[in-house]
């Protein structure tokens, strides 16, 4: 999250009206976000930014593509979000001889039944957590394409749906690290977000190294904070929040520029467009607003759009420089 | 009924304004019951707009329209002639209007309305009355605005400030326009407002006539000399010839009973440098113009007659411009026509005994026909002649007689008559000229402005030798009536615009109504001589003073080179707009807002959102908090909440903060915090 400020803890504009109509479900939506973030913060020390566009990301119906050095606590977020949410999920740890059948399944000739049957691979869950995906190679990667796409998997002939929800959490170590195989562009853009976690706070630190030596506070699971159906109304929520006019002309704007300035290699595609206006919308419901303001755009920008921003040959910075200059050129206000 | 075609309150409303705006200038000309016809078609519209009632229907419009015909028909006896045809035309705009129902009726009424605006200048083309159709032409735009924004349920009078300023736009092409546009001549002719009098002097002139004309302080004429404006004495303005003299009343010569060789005036021998000048007339609808001694002008159209006078082919309706140069010393009509001088002589037989023995006793006595006229001049001096605006009853058989040895009161028409009635009687041939004498000088712009209370006769008396003299008795009575005017001259009496307490002339004395008076005057000067005046020959003078040689091919370069002059500049900020689309009000104001903050040195970046501006702005200036949210949140609320629950309050809100930012006055803090940059 390099040079770009998410600033979470301020009210972003104060309205004279109440905003949703349904505010006091709002109200008890937000405490329990609220009380997810809390949960989820007691883990991992000093990153509720994260956590909280974490939860946007699942909430906005996104896959998450959590990408640091090992040992930042990538894990550990995936964990996390998974108990909070109370979904099945499972883990697998990506290497680079991992085949795609190990993910997806397989069928076994049964000699009792004299027929092939089909054993679900990890990939038959709610949520799965793919460790160092970019440790495997291309063709495992390409693996999970149909599945984050489309929610269905297609082994031998035979398409096979997925439970509902379907998310993705993958971790990745970043990509000039030694043994790892890059993410290709169109893998990338299924992900909704890309987060990066950077070195904790000083403060978190130190009260990380507390803790892991006293032993009354021993290390518990978060609990369920969230259940399916709850997580319905949040995503009813997300589809009855406004976006003016003006807010639509400000994100058009933005893609605009990411088509037409020089720094730009190639531009933002109406997929990543949608999943900013997506994102924000998600963001402004977590925040208990009925309708998108640009300050829910730009919290989201740098998460949603830095890895499908790929620079021009002329320029000298990276994806996350980009969405810098997005924000900062960009006008908000029209005219 | 879709809802796009219905016509929205605003612009019922703005209708009903232009409504009675348009008739208001023709109301004193109409008869009382079209009036009537309006406040019904209103009052109907506005029943069918309220769900009262319903459009009227067929057969009842039917009898509306003819029972108008037949209202006109009584009121005016004739469909003919200018008068009944827009009283015509203003009734049936008034029905019109009942039957607005839809969007394109009203573009029907509008561009009728433009049409009906027009007719205003048929009757007069006065500075204010420009001034008044465009206020209507303000109006109708304002109708034709407020049709295009549906769902105004309300009366907005904002439209009209948008009507506004398109018409500002609007300005230079019509300028442009107005100068280079090809005047071509009328296709057709316009119907005389017949019923219309005529005013100022008149062809005939029985005593008192002159008297009761001074009582009016309306403009005759106004005059613009090129170069120094001669003294008041030397303004004797010719305007009629009375040669004939028939039961005790002047008048003129018919044009048909002058003989037709004596029809063309003799040549003038002219000598010296003439007087230039130019007149503009109020219209008289008569055909006599004014000029000074021995007149010609060089407009086309106006004529010579054989007693040296100017006339317009056509009655003047309109007001009228024409150029003339005068020689004041010329010589005219050196020799006498035979039939010249029987006419110029004659005197019916047997009136006024005592005024013809003295005329033959007193001819007698001298040797020159001069000198016979400065003695009877000499009389109106020496003896206690009066010189008065009410001069008593003086009719009859023998009012001459009676005037010059009895009552010896009377006004300019009575010395005249009873001089130019001796120097009969004498034998010598004589005329009386009428016309007006003077004028008042305005400085704003020097031009001479000739009033009708500055009528006047005098006397023209044929000396051999020198043709015919001018011979003024009233200067020998009254000096001061030539070289200061009427006012002055019955300064004693009282009696100057007696009947008119209210005429500004009056206040001449007070300063700066004076001032007003005569800068108004210089105004109208200028509108008449540059506006109603501009015609294809003053066009193609102003080419040819621009470009020099005119040719139809510079003529048309110079139409379009000008319209493009005018049509670039908006094509180049139609271009330069960042995108078609407008400014939003609301964003324009939130910008207004950043720009005073900015001034302050609190400049938003472009990709700061409000909300992060509008922490900053408050984290700086920490005693402007309330208005700095108030604003911020009002513009959020209408940038990003609108149709969220519909833009009910859309309005509001911006007139809310429409009065946020413009109250909005930021004081930068000496000692401010981290939002401020540092001082340059």
């Amino acid at each position: 999250m390099s040079g770009v400020k998410v600033d979470i803890n301020q009210p972003i504009i104060k309205t004279s009206r109440g905003d949703t109509s349904a505010s006091k479900n709002a109200r008890s939506l937000q405490g329990l976000i609220d009380g997810a973030v809390f949960e989820i913060g007691q883990i991992l020390l000093g990153k509720e930014p994260q956590i909280r566009l974490a939860l946007c990301c699942l909430f906005a119906r996104g896959h998450l593509l959590i990408e640091d050095l090992p040992g930042m606590g990538k894990t550990t977020l995936s964990h996390a979000l998974a108990s909070v949410l109370g979904l099945s999920w499972t883990r697998v740890q990506f290497t680079s001889d991992l085949l795609p059948a190990d993910i997806l399944g397989v069928s076994i000739f049964d000699a009792k039944d004299s027929a092939f049957t089909f054993h679900p691979g990890p990939v038959f869950t709610q949520l799965l957590l793919a460790d160092e995906i970019n440790r495997a190679t291309p063709r495992t990667q390409s693996a999970l394409l149909e599945a984050m796409a489309e929610g269905q998997v297609t082994v031998e002939g035979e398409t096979r749906p997925l439970p509902q929800p379907f998310f993705v959490i993958a971790t990745q170590n970043p990509v000039h690290q030694s043994g790892t195989y890059p993410l290709p562009e169109s893998q990338l853009d299924r992900f909704l977000m890309r987060l990066e976690l950077g070195y904790p706070h000083p403060k978190a630190e130190r009260e990380m190294f507390q803790r892991r030596h006293s032993a009354a506070q021993e290390i518990r699971n978060p609990r369920q904070c969230i259940d399916p159906e709850q997580l319905d109304l949040i995503r009813q929520a997300v589809s009855q929040v406004h976006a003016s006019e003006d807010l639509l002309d400000y994100l058009q704007r933005l893609v605009a520029r990411t088509r037409q300035a020089p720094e730009f290699g190639v531009g933002l595609s109406p997929r990543g467009a949608l999943a900013v206006l997506d994102c924000a919308k998600t963001w402004a419901a977590m925040h208990n607003r009925g309708h998108v303001v640009p300050e829910d755009v730009q919290q989201v920008l740098p998460a949603v759009v830095s890895h499908r921003l790929i620079p021009s040959g002329d320029y000298a910075g990276d994806g996350d420089g980009l969405v810098d200059l997005l924000l900062r050129d960009v006008d908000v206000v029209g005219g | 009924m879709n809802v796009l075609q219905q016509v929205p309150r605003n612009a019922l409303v703005w209708g009903i304004i232009c409504l009675f705006a348009l008739v208001a200038p023709h109301a004193l000309r109409l008869p009382f019951w079209v009036l009537g016809v309006y406040l019904l078609a209103v009052g109907w519209r506005w029943q069918v707009y309220r769900g009262r009632w319903s459009f009227p229907r067929r057969k009842l419009k039917l009898a509306m329209i003819v029972s108008s015909f037949v209202g006109i028909y009584f009121s005016y006896g004739s469909f003919i002639g200018l008068e009944p045809t827009v009283a015509l035309l203003l009734t049936a705009f008034a029905l019109k209007f009942t039957e607005l129902a839809h969007r394109q009726d009203a573009y029907v009424l509008i561009f009728l309305g433009y049409f009906v605006c027009l007719t205003e200048f048929l009757f007069s083309q006065d500075l204010l009355m420009t001034f008044y159709s465009l206020l209507c032409v303000t109006l109708l735009t304002t109708t034709l605005v407020a049709l295009h924004q549906p769902g105004q349920h309300q009366f907005n009078r904002r439209t009209i400030r948008l009507a506004f300023v398109m018409l500002l736009q609007a300005l230079p092409l019509m300028v442009v326009l107005f100068f280079l546009f090809p005047r071509i001549g009328p296709l057709w002719k316009m119907p005389t407002n017949s019923h219309t009098g005529t005013t100022g002097m008149s062809d005939f002139m029985k005593p008192g006539d002159i008297a009761s004309l001074t009582q009016s302080d309306e403009v005759a004429f106004r005059v613009k000399f090129e170069g120094e404006i001669p003294p008041s004495s030397d303004l004797y303005w010719r305007g009629l010839v009375m040669s004939k003299l028939e039961n005790g009343a002047w008048s003129t010569l018919g044009l048909y009973s002058v003989p037709a060789k004596e029809a063309r005036p003799q040549a003038v021998s002219t000598t010296g440098d003439p007087l230039i000048y130019s007149v503009i007339m109020e219209p008289t609808n008569q055909q006599w113009l004014y000029g000074l001694r021995y007149a010609i002008s060089s407009t086309p159209g106006v004529m010579a007659t054989s007693d040296f006078r100017l006339i317009s082919p056509t009655p003047v309706e309109v007001e009228y411009i024409y150029r003339a140069r005068s020689w004041t010393g010329a010589e005219l009509e050196p020799k006498l026509s035979e039939w010249r001088r029987k006419i110029e002589t004659k005197l019916p037989p047997n009136a006024n005994p005592r005024s013809r023995a003295f005329a033959l006793e007193m001819r007698d006595a001298v040797e020159s026909d001069a000198a016979f006229m400065s003695l009877v001049m000499n009389k109106f001096t020496t003896e206690t002649y009066v010189y008065t605006l009410k001069p008593g009853q003086l009719l009859g058989r023998d009012a001459i007689d009676q005037f010059l040895f009895e009552s010896r009161r009377g006004f300019c028409e009575h010395y005249a008559s009873a001089f130019v009635f001796v120097m009969r009687a004498a034998g010598i041939p004589a005329r009386v000229v009428a016309g007006y004498q003077g004028g008042e000088v305005n400085p704003v712009n020097k031009t001479v402005i000739v009033h009708q209370f500055d009528a006047h006769a005098w006397a023209e008396v044929w000396i051999k030798g020198r043709g015919w003299v001018r011979a003024d008795p009233t200067a020998a009575v009254s000096p001061t009536r030539i070289e200061m005017g009427l006012e002055e001259a019955m300064e004693s009496e009282g009696s100057f615009l007696s009947e008119m307490p209210l005429s500004p002339v009056r206040y001449r004395s007070v300063a700066l109504l004076n001032e007003l008076r005569l800068r108004y005057d210089a105004l109208t000067y200028g509108w008449q001589s540059w506006v109603v005046g501009f015609d294809s020959g003053q066009q193609m003078q102003l080419l040819h003073r621009v470009f020099g040689e005119i040719s139809a091919r510079t003529f048309m370069a110079a139409f379009i080179g000008s319209w493009a002059l005018v049509l670039i500049p908006v094509a180049i900020s139609l271009f330069r707009g960042k995108d078609t689309f407008p400014m939003s009000p609301a964003d324009k104001y939130y910008r207004m807002f950043c720009h005073r903050l900015s001034l302050i040195g609190l400049k938003r970046v472009s990709g700061e959102a409000p909300g992060d501006f509008a922490r900053r702005v408050v984290a700086a200036i920490p005693e402007e908090t309330e208005q700095v949210w108030n604003i911020t949140s009002l513009y959020a609320r209408m940038a990003y909440e609108t149709g969220a629950d519909g833009n009910r309050n859309d309005q509001n809100a911006l007139e809310e903060l429409i009065r946020a930012v413009s109250k909005f006055k930021p004081k930068a803090q000496r000692n401010a915090g981290g939002g401020l940059h540092p001082p340059v």
